[in-house]
């Protein structure tokens, strides 16, 4: 028994549940979380409007604001309570009130106001929302200003513009050109889904085969050699994902790309070996899979936020910093980045991850103790 | 056995389990701690960018300073050229590039409408927004600035000049998260979550592991045992919500504008729901820890279809058919609606409904996977 080879295809087939993870699950939640989001840009969001003035202008104003991408101004009340009901229960996402006597006091030039509420609650959405509302109120503020102007008679349109809107803004959203929000998202997603699948598939890994060939045969070789060969037999696998999910964005999604592919494939490798590193360690700390899993969930399920796409890096605090420089993730997340919007060189990238994936030589080393406690725990027993 | 003296054995099978101990009370815990860290700073502020100065003139300077002086932007050099602050933004030394145009100045006073240019790495959106937030704002101070300056020369007296300079006025109001905290967005929403899946952990494992030994389980009738499970485990979720919708919330200062009594009906049919799943998990996984595993694999695809991300309206209909099965779907949106809105009752009341026809229909699920799975002794 002891000589039998550690044969993985054996293992595969009698464990269903790892199988699955190292093929479809990947594919299914990432499939998901994408397909989620797939619509990329949001448009239409309702939008209520309290007009109290119910003239021209007022109706100018509506129609300015259902005419922006963001939103859509079907929703129309006739007093503000039943608006801000509206928007607690989430049938909107904001709404305009619009005062009396507005057209009027344009009219004579007496700046009206209007109050725009808007529900921040949801961070992102709320920002769509503001600045949709803005550049609709300025684009009516212009249309009124300019004829304006032109009614004073004696001068160009140019000119009526150019005394309305004194500057004009050029923004250049790079790397995302129409902010894209499933680009957003799932560059961060994906890797954060692979980093769970390869340290739950290390722990499912190992705990198979020590169920499959006995405890035992497994701590009397040579444990630490052993947990190489067996788990590192699954790293093509990871590797694949990997290459898959990069194919998906850049061949099949065509977000761009400015970077090197060997770079990339590089700071794969180094983080699937961490991820590998780490789901081991899980396992060996007590050879209790549950255990294991409680230790890998608490490591990885929270790495999406750590991530720092979301939330900018530099403003985190420092205890912050520190767990993020902990997770595999967030160092290949940076490599690759760095590689598909700035398109680094790729000596700059391999240097990088090098130096950032050296740390987890630290936990690989410490298998050796633990297997040795182990071992010795093991002799005691028999 | 009676009721009674099956809840203390529940009880205390959950507490000599030190896998549940780990999972459902180090978990929730640390999660209170470690989830918000990221956010701590609650918003973006001072992102640094660059500027190129074509003009060099008083204005352009001016500009320049009411850039700086807005919290979203830092101005941390200039340069002199575009190359050389492409340069600095692809070595990301900075996060933005502002441009201000040669003859800027003179364009202003002659009515020509010069264009400022901004560019920002748009794949980081709070970073981008913010820097455009900034830059918007200051140039836009600026803009009115001119304008009330052309209106003095018109011949306007100064009292009308400063509110003549646009037609009309918008005041915005950022409502239910007034500061826009990425803390209060984040939380109240993930929380949920984790007590959701720490949840269907905890009692997935304990089923798990006992479905096939004997004990004081092994006796019990499938609807009792079902019931007194989740009711042990809800009873001691009771006590752990408590700990984040009150502590926790009170820590990070996040609104707690219902009413507790709100919060205890939302959490029932929540949480019984949620044991009910990991019931079923238990019994049906072959092993106790895939548990976990499918608790780890389903977090991310539930949080995003929650609606709090992303907006519902935008998600497709079968994604929402589909995330409309899982408890923690409709807790996020009653839970934000009435702690994070301040709705009354009956405005989540069909929420509530709903909560509790999932209740209905995984407990069924629930008698029948223990009817099939969990071995069991003559009674």
């Amino acid at each position: 028994m002891e000589t039998t080879p550690y044969s993985q295809l054996h293992v595969l087939k009698n464990d269903w549940w790892l199988l699955s993870c190292i093929s479809w699950i990947p594919i299914l939640l990432s499939v998901s979380v994408w397909w989620t989001l797939s619509q990329g840009i949001a448009r239409d969001l309702p939008f209520g409007i309290v007009d109290l003035d119910k003239s021209t202008l007022s109706a100018q104003l509506v129609r300015i604001l259902d005419a922006t991408p963001t939103l859509a101004t079907h929703e129309a009340y006739v007093d503000i309570q039943e608006a801000k009901s509206a928007l607690i229960e989430g049938k909107i996402y904001g709404y305009a009130v619009i005062p009396s006597d507005y057209m009027r006091n344009i009219y004579r030039n007496n700046p009206p106001q209007v109050s725009v509420f808007y529900n921040s609650q949801f961070v992102l959405i709320g920002k769509l929302i503001n600045s949709a509302v803005q550049q609709a109120h300025g684009t009516f503020n212009t249309q009124i200003s300019v004829l304006q102007n032109l009614a004073k008679g004696n001068q160009p349109i140019s000119l009526a513009v150019g005394k309305t809107v004194t500057i004009k803004n050029q923004i250049t959203p790079l790397f995302n050109q129409n902010s894209n929000y499933a680009q957003f998202l799932l560059t961060a997603v994906v890797p954060a889904l692979w980093q769970i699948v390869i340290i739950v598939s290390t722990i499912l890994v190992l705990s198979a085969n020590f169920r499959i060939y006995g405890a035992k045969n497994f701590l009397c070789l040579h444990p630490f050699w052993l947990t190489f060969r067996i788990a590192g037999a699954y790293i093509p696998f990871y590797l694949m994902f990997g290459f898959a999910f990069l194919a998906w964005f850049y061949l099949g999604l065509k977000w761009p790309f400015h970077g090197e592919l060997l770079a990339l494939l590089y700071a794969q490798f180094l983080t699937t070996v961490a991820c590998v590193v780490m789901g081991s360690f899980f396992f060996v700390l007590t050879l209790d899979t549950a255990r294991a899993m409680s230790f890998a969930g608490a490591f990885t399920a929270p790495s999406f936020a750590f991530m720092g796409v979301t939330f900018p890096v530099t403003d985190m605090s420092n205890i912050a910093s520190t767990w993020r420089s902990l997770l595999p993730i967030s160092h290949y997340i940076e490599a690759h980045i760095s590689q598909s919007s700035y398109g680094v060189t790729v000596m700059q990238t391999i240097n990088q991850i090098s130096i950032d994936m050296a740390r987890y030589i630290f936990p690989l080393l410490l298998l050796i103790p633990l297997y040795k406690k182990h071992r010795r725990a093991w002799q005691i027993q028999k | 056995m009676t009721i009674f003296r099956l809840f203390t054995s529940e009880v205390k099978a959950v507490l000599s389990n030190p896998i549940i101990l780990l999972t459902v009370l180090g978990g929730v815990v640390f999660y209170s701690f470690l989830y918000p860290l990221p956010y701590s700073h609650q918003t973006p502020v001072e992102q640094k960018v660059t500027v190129v100065n074509l003009d060099k003139s008083r204005t352009s300077f001016q500009l320049e300073r009411m850039v700086d002086a807005t919290p979203q932007v830092q101005l941390v050099n200039r340069a002199s050229s575009i190359d050389e602050a492409k340069d600095r933004f692809l070595s990301g030394e900075v996060n933005g590039i502002l441009v201000i145009p040669e003859h800027f100045y003179r364009d202003l006073l002659q009515g020509k409408s010069p264009s400022l240019s901004f560019a920002g790495d748009a794949a980081y959106f709070l970073v981008y927004g913010t820097i455009v937030e900034g830059l918007a704002s200051a140039s836009g101070t600026l803009a009115a600035q001119v304008k009330v300056a052309s209106l003095l020369a018109q011949g306007e007296p100064i009292s009308t000049a400063f509110t003549h300079y646009s037609a009309s006025n918008l005041n915005i109001k950022p409502t239910f998260n007034p500061e826009i905290g990425y803390l209060s967005y984040v939380v109240p929403a993930v929380f949920i979550l984790i007590l959701q899946q720490t949840l269907i952990m905890g009692v997935g494992i304990l089923s798990g592991t006992q479905k096939y030994g004997v004990g004081y389980w092994s006796s019990i009738p499938t609807l009792k045992l079902v019931f007194m499970r989740s009711t042990t485990f809800v009873a001691i979720y009771y006590l752990l919500a408590m700990y984040y919708f009150g502590f926790s919330f009170n820590y990070y200062q996040i609104h707690r504008l219902a009413d507790p009594l709100i919060l205890l009906a939302l959490l029932a049919p929540f949480l019984y729901t949620s044991s009910f799943i990991g019931i079923i998990l238990g019994n049906v996984l072959p092993r106790r820890e895939l548990v976990t595993v499918v608790a780890l694999f389903s977090s991310m695809p539930l949080i995003f279809c929650s609606g709090f991300i992303w907006p519902l309206e935008a998600i497709p209909e079968p994604v929402i058919w589909i995330s409309q099965l899982f408890p923690s779907t409709l807790a996020i949106q009653a839970m934000l609606k009435t702690n994070q809105m301040g709705a009354a009752f009956d405005q989540v009341i069909s929420l509530w409904e709903l909560m509790w026809a999932q209740f209905c229909f995984w407990g069924m699920w629930a008698i029948m996977f223990d009817r099939k799975y969990r071995l069991k002794t003559k009674y």
